[in-house]
């Protein structure tokens, strides 16, 4: 496990400002690592610590970069490579990142498949196959039935309300007139009928 | 040994005569008319006793109308009670078709369950429990299930993909359960299911439609699809859902009389619709090729609320579809099929407001041309259930009105001898007495056949905990129900006064479950029929203390509306009498393995794919969480990013998702690789160059980190 040919007497004595900048770095890529559900905190450091190799190796050559967005860049671009590796399927990079990691979690990998994360090949066929086969469907091909609305074939009582309905529709000064005689009629009955 | 496939029933051959049908139907319509108008006769006659006046017509007409209906719906039960007692074997049953069959299905069918903004981790749980009720049979292969949700909230919307990806992994059911959500909702359930059938009706040869509560039973389902295997003449097959999780003491009043006296309704209502039945939008199977045939429903002449599109799809469909030749049966004896309700009054009559408007719009089917006439008398029907309370208010403002008038108007209250006086022997009193009895009869009919009936057959009294429970659940929900109806009446008269008015109905989601509603809600919502039963009160006290007495159940509903709303919608009052098995129902009692399944689910749960940790929900989790983000972008088609859509992306980054508006953000969340990009931002950049909530949504995966070391 790690990477052996790294001792630590290797690192340059860093100034306070840089152990801090690390140590955001440290703290990003850890809790990347806990978001992919990774629980075994020994696996977690060394993962960690790879990565982190990696970013401060590309540090010389981008001095500018903050520590954090290096290391962040190697975790991403280490996760999508292994992954491609295992999947073994050309797609395009944008994709690729969300396949793989959807494939990683319908694998199981958190519970399973924990020791094979992010490690070189051979890895276990059922793994493989399991990660191969991990897709997502909103719904099976499509098969799907027309469906057109067939106009509604009123009566002729129908078919008159529907031509008044529609001129009381466009013309509100007409509909205003209905409605007031609609009323007219209506206060005359009650009139007639109660106090007449 | 696979047993044999039976060859289909002769498409010719009807499962019920048509001169049998006829002859129901007759008997059935001319009977209730018949009572009809004895009792209008009567009351006529009284009238004229009394010296007939002019207002006596309107009062006669209005009566006319009102007990007519009081006589279909006593009716039902009566005819059902008959259907009963003729014993299961004679009763007239499409699902005996496919009685003692153990076939496996050679065609496929569909569960879709349409959903809008619900709570999907309830949602799975049914689904779960349906699948693994479908599985026990052995027939899992026969069916595919789909979640078709047209949830608005974004939020929701990533809820619904975590959960259903987890019930997936969890059932091992991905190519077995689906889930699509439409961008746009248009034309609401209707055109989620239309969509449904455009995209992948063809595969199916029947779908079995579901509401977010459905539950249904595996082994009824099975059932089901046997009988529209083995009928080619079937259209839909509706199933009477009954109630289920009842907590609060109005969902339990409504449970426990739709589990006690339904099966008389239904058995009423068979007895005449047979093959013209109706659906009811939900429990119900459907054969796919005729629905996309017959069921794309025209938008109506004009504007909402009388116009536009159809709000309650589901009996025109039914009407479409008999119209069409096809067969609608009510599948009265499927037991497995569930539902829920509405927690409180003021929810139940939230959705009475949709469903009023919806059938109101049916007046224009009423006219529409080559409707059978089982079709219509069931539009007319759902027409009724909502202008028989206007025309109840009517009735009882000008009852009232009448006596105001005979109080002060200084006429005599001695009577004439009417007809019926004369061939009876029998004064005014005692000829206004028979007809308040006969009302009263036929008003508690159908709850006094179905107590009988429960007390007498050893097997469902038990299942109701016992004779004492069910008296007391009897009693206590007619008391209540007589309180409550009042301010129902006046409540959908304001609906309709209002739809008539042209004020439209938007898409609500529904309460499914509440604490309760509070004082503050109920007095506003209550405030009229409270100071109309006030008023009214002292109007009736005016005229009359008798006629006030006589009012009383009238006016103490509307005076008491808002302790009864507030009362009736406490869970805790629901529990205490669920404690002493009152207004208990065999399911709640002894629950059916579906139920247990339903409650027992968790397969939408899991820690390791999940929206609803504090601090990275729904939206936030779709960008920050690597396996939701990866679920939501593997759902997406794939799309190119422009530069417009780098710079919203940017923003949401930069301002936070809550500083976006609903029409952007949900465009962001339809493009995968802005989500993608979003994604990889917030963990790369350091934590002033993006807005805090992602910070923060990164850091909560360190908290959890130190928690667990601490």
């Amino acid at each position: 496990m790690g990477i052996p040919h790294h001792p630590l007497e290797t690192l340059n004595p860093l100034n306070e400002a840089e152990l801090n900048e690390w140590e955001e770095a440290y703290a990003a890529v850890e809790a990347y690592f806990q978001a992919l559900r990774l629980r075994n905190r020994l696996l977690i450091a060394e993962l960690v610590r790879r990565v982190l190799w990696r970013a401060s190796s590309r540090k010389v050559n981008e001095p500018d970069k903050p520590a954090r967005v290096l290391a962040m860049e190697e975790t991403l671009a280490e996760i999508s490579a292994w992954t491609q590796d295992v999947l073994a399927e050309p797609l395009e990079n944008s994709r690729l990142a969300a396949r793989g990691r959807l494939a990683l979690l319908l694998t199981g990998m958190p519970d399973q498949w924990q020791s094979v994360f992010l490690t070189p090949p051979p890895w276990p066929g059922a793994f493989v196959a399991a990660m191969r086969s991990s897709y997502l469907a909103a719904g099976p091909n499509f098969a799907g039935l027309p469906m057109v609305a067939k106009p509604l074939e009123l009566n002729a009582f129908g078919n008159s309300a529907a031509l008044w309905w529609d001129t009381m529709d466009r013309r509100p000064i007409v509909r205003m007139m209905v409605v007031a005689c609609v009323l007219a009629f209506l206060s005359a009955a009650v009139w007639f009928i109660f106090f007449d | 040994m696979e047993p044999l496939v039976p060859t289909p029933r002769d498409a010719r051959r009807p499962f019920f005569g048509h001169f049998r049908r006829l002859v129901r139907r007759v008997v059935f319509f001319s009977s209730a008319l018949l009572a009809n108008l004895a009792a209008c006769f009567w009351m006529g006659d009284l009238f004229w006793r009394m010296g007939f006046q002019r207002e006596h017509f309107l009062l006669l007409a209005v009566f006319f109308v009102l007990n007519g209906l009081l006589v279909l719906g006593s009716f039902h039960a009566l005819f059902g009670a008959f259907d009963i007692l003729c014993a299961r074997r004679r009763a007239v049953r499409i699902t005996r078709l496919a009685d003692g069959q153990t076939f496996a299905l050679t065609q496929r069918f569909a569960i879709v369950m349409p959903v809008y903004n619900e709570d999907c981790v309830r949602v799975c749980a049914r689904i779960e429990a349906i699948f693994l009720s479908i599985q026990a049979t052995g027939q899992l292969a026969a069916f595919d299930f789909f979640i078709l949700s047209d949830t608005r909230d974004l939020n929701l919307w990533v809820l619904e993909e975590t959960a259903w990806t987890n019930l997936c992994r969890r059932l091992d059911a991905f190519g077995r359960i689906y889930y699509r959500r439409r961008k746009s909702n248009e034309n609401r359930k209707a055109g989620n299911i239309g969509d449904f059938v455009r995209s992948w009706g063809g595969s199916y040869e029947g779908m079995l439609v579901l509401d977010a509560d459905s539950l249904m039973d595996g082994a009824d389902i099975l059932k089901m699809a046997r009988v529209m295997q083995l009928y080619p003449r079937l259209g839909i097959l509706q199933t009477p859902p009954r109630l289920i999780h009842g907590a609060s003491v109005f969902t339990r009043l409504q449970q426990f009389a739709m589990r006690l006296y339904g099966p008389l309704f239904l058995h009423g209502l068979n007895f005449w619709q047979l093959d013209g039945g109706s659906y009811w939008g939900h429990n119900a199977l459907i054969r796919l090729q005729p629905f996309s045939e017959c069921c794309e429903l025209p938008a109506l002449p004009g504007h909402e609320p009388f116009g536009g599109r159809i709000l309650s799809h589901d009996f025109v469909e039914a009407a479409l579809m008999v119209r069409a030749g096809w067969e609608v049966w009510l599948a009265w004896d499927i037991a497995g099929t569930y539902e829920e309700a509405p927690p409180t009054l003021i929810d139940h009559l939230k959705r009475d407001r949709r469903w009023c408007q919806g059938n109101l719009q049916h007046l224009w089917l009423i006219f529409a041309r080559k409707l059978p006439f089982a079709a219509r008398v069931q539009l007319f029907m759902g027409i009724m259930a909502y202008l028989a309370c206007p025309i109840w208010f009517l009735f009882l403002l000008q009852s009232t009105w009448l006596a105001w008038d005979r109080r002060f108007s200084g006429l005599s209250n001695l009577t004439i001898p009417g007809n019926i006086g004369k061939w009876l022997h029998i004064d005014a009193l005692t000829q206004s007495l028979i007809l308040a009895l006969a009302i009263l009869v036929l008003l508690f009919l159908p709850k006094i056949l179905a107590l009988g009936g429960a007390i007498l057959a050893p097997k469902v009294r038990r299942s109701f905990g016992g004779a004492f429970p069910l008296l007391a659940g009897v009693i206590l929900e007619t008391l209540v129900s007589m309180l409550l109806a009042p301010c129902v009446m006046v409540a959908h008269t304001v609906m309709v006064i209002s739809i008539i008015l042209g004020r439209s109905v938007g898409w609500d989601t529904q309460n499914r479950e509440t604490d309760g509603t509070a004082w503050r809600d109920a007095v506003r919502f209550h405030a009229l029929p409270t100071v109309l039963g006030l008023v009214w009160t002292a109007v009736a006290f005016r005229i009359n203390p008798a006629f006030a007495a006589w009012m009383s159940p009238i006016l103490l509903g509307l005076v008491l509306a808002i302790p009864v709303s507030v009362w009736t919608s406490r869970g805790r009052y629901g529990r205490a009498l669920a404690a002493r098995k009152i207004l208990a129902t065999p399911e709640e009692l002894d629950p059916p393995e579906v139920i247990r399944l339903a409650d027992a689910a968790t397969a939408a749960l899991d820690p390791a794919l999940s929206a609803t940790h504090e601090g990275r929900f729904g939206i936030t989790a779709a960008v920050v969480d690597p396996y939701v983000n990866g679920v939501h972008v593997s759902l997406l088609e794939p799309a190119r990013m422009s530069e417009p859509e780098l710079d919203l992306a940017e923003r949401c980054l930069s301002e936070g998702p809550h500083a976006m508006s609903d029409h952007d953000l949900t465009d962001l969340l339809y493009l995968a690789p802005a989500m993608l990009h979003m994604h990889r931002s917030v963990w790369l950049r350091p934590a002033e160059s993006i807005h805090p909530l992602w910070t923060q949504a990164v850091e909560s995966y360190r908290r959890r980190l130190e928690g667990s070391a601490s």
